[in-house]
């Protein structure tokens, strides 16, 4: 079974007397354990796809299933159950919480799970997260006093913090220089092969999509290539560091 | 649902955000519930200090005075059912006639014409003009005149002495004050009295005198006459009143005329009937509606032990029995009582007329104030209001007060009201500030309820804390305006409960709207905010 499966999906925007098809017909299986690079100029639509797969938005037309189950009809409220547990987001600017710990950050999803897990469940649960992603020692640092790639590890740690089956990065390298873009990409790759964890990544940078198993081009809402790929390994990089050096 | 800490903090953090803001909105909550805090404690002092005046004005006192007001009754215990009806005024000629007879009446048994003229005009305390009107000129008995050489007939002598005016008639007694203590249920003081006029002057300086009400009474007076404070010394003891001791306590405004004002006179001696007096208190008034003035008959008055005035002007009779109930409801049946004990004691048959009259604090309240004539009418008419006197007293004072509470409450509300506009106000800018924060939450798994549960935590928590700071300001403005204003205020613990679930539910009600603007933003656009 996938754990994504679209079947025809459209998306169509009304904006005053206009309607912008922004999806024309999207059909497309992922399975577990797959890192797929989903590239395309901007307007192209794939941040409309990205949003779909990631139950912030309903399709127009067509089915989105979701490790089997039908997500098209839900309800917001029901959609942010799914968000909740099946579901990790990173996200281009890492949106933490300011004045807010690392800790606290990655707390926030198990804040709204159910049934509530007690305080110290969710504080144990966020530090094991934090230390996965070599932050132990950063756990109660605010973001202004982490650096940008320790800022995305956070986000990572988060997105990871209620075991989803799902983790879809929105741009995760957009604000980050060459060498922590790679450090972060080195940490999806490894999550993947370990966990088995399924990666969808959203971005206009094809060096960055070449870390996916499969890249698919999208253009004017529709699919236009969807090819397997051999995914490009950090001791490719030549100007790979150590990450002790990275942080 | 988290725990109210977690929403708690999560409001908390969340305020402090905007520190400046914050503390502007609270301020309005602050006010506002300090407004109420201070009205609630201003009504409940106003009801409290109405309850005071009531029984500062004896709402459970009866006085028995010696002496028939109603002369011509034959029948019954009750005097005042004699004047059940208005009774017009006499003929003037006729009243005269009775007027000059009663002088030369007098004058036959050796009084002097000046004192005979100066009792007639002291009538029984009523003008002229009322004595005339009543058509009841009372014999008077000089002895009413201390200052005047005079024999003194007994009591027993005088008893049945029924035709005597009020107070005048010497038909009471200390033994008759003991047995209403003693014999009648339900009664709680009750205290001998001897009144007279009395020239005092400070010893050593017969310049400084002063023209007063003299009282000759026991150590439990203080207990019966409420909103008594002794700013100097105390009342009269029981050892003094026992042994007759010449010991005096002033009323404030006496003491004031005597020694200057706000002087303290205890140990200072008083001369009254050419005898040393040792001064060892002054009595003053706690109650605003009884300030201490010239002839006010409490504090333009002094106090001797009655048995020191039975001994110095060789007296046994009383003028009054100042009797007080345990229970204010109780003092129609309690008056019936007494006025039985004391025909009983006093020996009068079936078909004769009390020669005492009992007069309980209603029926004194309603003539005090009234014009002779309207408190004629009124008098005569004790019989059926006298029920509903004190009730209706109180009735239409707590209507007052009920009217002015509802203006302040009202008062109170317009500020809670724009205390919450101004936390709507911050909230609305809270949320459009975080819609960025809203969204990621919203993306992290936040259902619609989750934002807005935050937002109006939010909003409780800082009419919470602007409720506790409005208390805590409320109770210093009522004190403030008790101490600077002297209104009455009591605060209760109640009150401040009340006003912080008040605060708590105006949170609410504030944080409804900014919080479901929150709750329904769309995700996507949310994240995308700037």
């Amino acid at each position: 079974m996938p754990v994504i499966s679209l079947q025809n999906l459209k998306k169509v925007y009304k904006l005053g007397d206009n309607t912008v098809n922004a999806l024309r017909g999207v059909s497309l299986d992922i399975e577990e354990g797959e890192f797929v690079a989903i590239t395309g100029p901007s307007g192209s639509g794939k941040s409309t796809m990205m949003h779909i797969l990631g139950c912030l938005d309903r399709p127009t037309e067509g089915h989105y299933l979701l490790n089997g189950n039908d997500v098209s009809n839900l309800s917001r409220d029901e959609l942010a159950d799914i968000r909740n547990r099946q579901i990790g987001f990173v996200f281009q600017g890492f949106n933490l919480l300011p004045r807010t710990t690392a800790a606290e950050n990655v707390e926030v999803p198990l804040l709204y799970s159910r049934p509530v897990l007690p305080a110290s469940e969710r504080r144990a649960r966020a530090l094991e997260a934090l230390r996965a992603m070599g932050l132990t020692d950063r756990a109660f640092h605010h973001p202004s006093q982490l650096s940008g790639g320790q800022q995305q590890r956070v986000a990572i740690a988060r997105a990871l913090v209620n075991r989803p089956t799902l983790i879809l990065a929105d741009e995760p390298t957009g604000n980050l220089d060459t060498a922590t873009s790679i450090e972060v990409m080195r940490l999806l790759q490894e999550l993947r092969e370990k966990q088995k964890i399924t990666i969808v990544l959203i971005t206009h940078e094809p060096d960055i999509a070449a870390y996916g198993t499969r890249i698919i081009a999208v253009r004017d809402g529709i699919i236009i290539s969807d090819k397997p790929n051999v995914p490009r390994r950090v001791s490719d990089e030549p100007e790979a560091l150590p990450l002790a050096a990275v942080g | 649902m988290h725990s109210p800490l977690h929403y708690l903090l999560l409001g908390l953090t969340a305020l402090l955000r905007n520190r400046l803001q914050t503390a502007l909105a609270m301020l309005g909550v602050t006010v506002g519930v300090g407004a109420l805090v201070a009205s609630l404690a201003l009504g409940r002092g106003a009801q409290e200090s109405i309850k005071d005046q009531l029984l500062a004005a004896g709402a459970n006192m009866i006085v028995v005075t010696a002496g028939n007001y109603a002369t011509q009754k034959t029948q019954g215990t009750e005097p005042a059912a004699d004047h059940a009806r208005f009774t017009p005024p006499v003929d003037p000629l006729q009243f005269i006639a009775r007027l000059a007879a009663a002088r030369r009446d007098l004058l036959a048994r050796g009084y002097a014409a000046h004192n005979i003229d100066a009792a007639l005009r002291a009538g029984a305390g009523l003008p002229v003009s009322a004595v005339a009107s009543t058509g009841r000129l009372q014999r008077v008995h000089f002895e009413d005149d201390p200052m005047a050489e005079h024999d003194h007939p007994t009591a027993k002598e005088r008893l049945g002495d029924s035709m005597a005016g009020l107070g005048a008639a010497a038909t009471l007694t200390l033994d008759d004050a003991v047995a209403i203590r003693e014999q009648i249920p339900g009664v709680q003081f009750a205290a001998s009295g001897v009144h007279e006029n009395a020239r005092i002057a400070v010893d050593g300086d017969p310049t400084r005198q002063w023209f007063t009400r003299m009282h000759g009474t026991e150590s439990r007076l203080p207990d019966i006459r409420r909103g008594w404070v002794f700013p100097f010394g105390e009342f009269l003891t029981e050892r003094q009143v026992a042994d007759a001791e010449q010991v005096m306590v002033l009323g404030r405004f006496a003491a004031d005329k005597l020694f200057g004002a706000g002087a303290n006179p205890v140990g200072k001696r008083v001369i009254l009937w050419n005898q040393p007096f040792e001064v060892v208190g002054v009595v003053g008034s706690t109650s605003w509606a009884q300030q201490p003035a010239a002839g006010d008959d409490q504090f333009d008055a002094l106090y001797i032990p009655v048995t020191t005035v039975h001994r110095l002007l060789n007296l046994s009779k009383l003028n009054t029995i100042t009797v007080t109930t345990a229970s204010a409801g109780d003092t129609t049946r309690i008056a019936g009582e007494i006025t039985a004990l004391l025909r009983q004691r006093h020996g009068i048959g079936e078909a004769m007329a009390d020669d005492f009259t009992v007069r309980t604090q209603a029926q004194e309240m309603l003539g005090k104030g009234l014009s002779p004539e309207l408190a004629r009418i009124v008098g005569g008419n004790l019989a059926t209001m006298e029920q509903l006197t004190i009730e209706q007293l109180s009735t239409s004072l707590q209507r007052a007060n009920r009217t002015m509470l509802a203006l302040l409450a009202g008062v109170a509300t317009v500020s809670l009201l724009v205390g919450g506009i101004g936390v709507m106000n911050l909230l609305l800018l809270s949320v459009t500030q975080r819609t960025r924060e809203v969204g990621l939450r919203m993306a992290l798994g936040a259902r619609r309820r989750d934002i807005a549960r935050q937002f109006v935590s939010e909003a409780v928590v800082l009419c919470l804390v602007g409720g506790v700071l409005g208390a805590g300001f409320g109770v210093l403005a009522a004190n403030g305006l008790e101490e600077f204003f002297q209104w009455s205020t009591a605060v209760s613990p109640l009150s401040a409960v009340l006003a912080i679930a008040v605060a708590a539910a105006l949170g609410v009600l504030s944080g409804v709207y900014p919080a479901s603007r929150a709750a329904q933003l769309d995700p996507i656009g949310a994240l995308q905010h700037e």
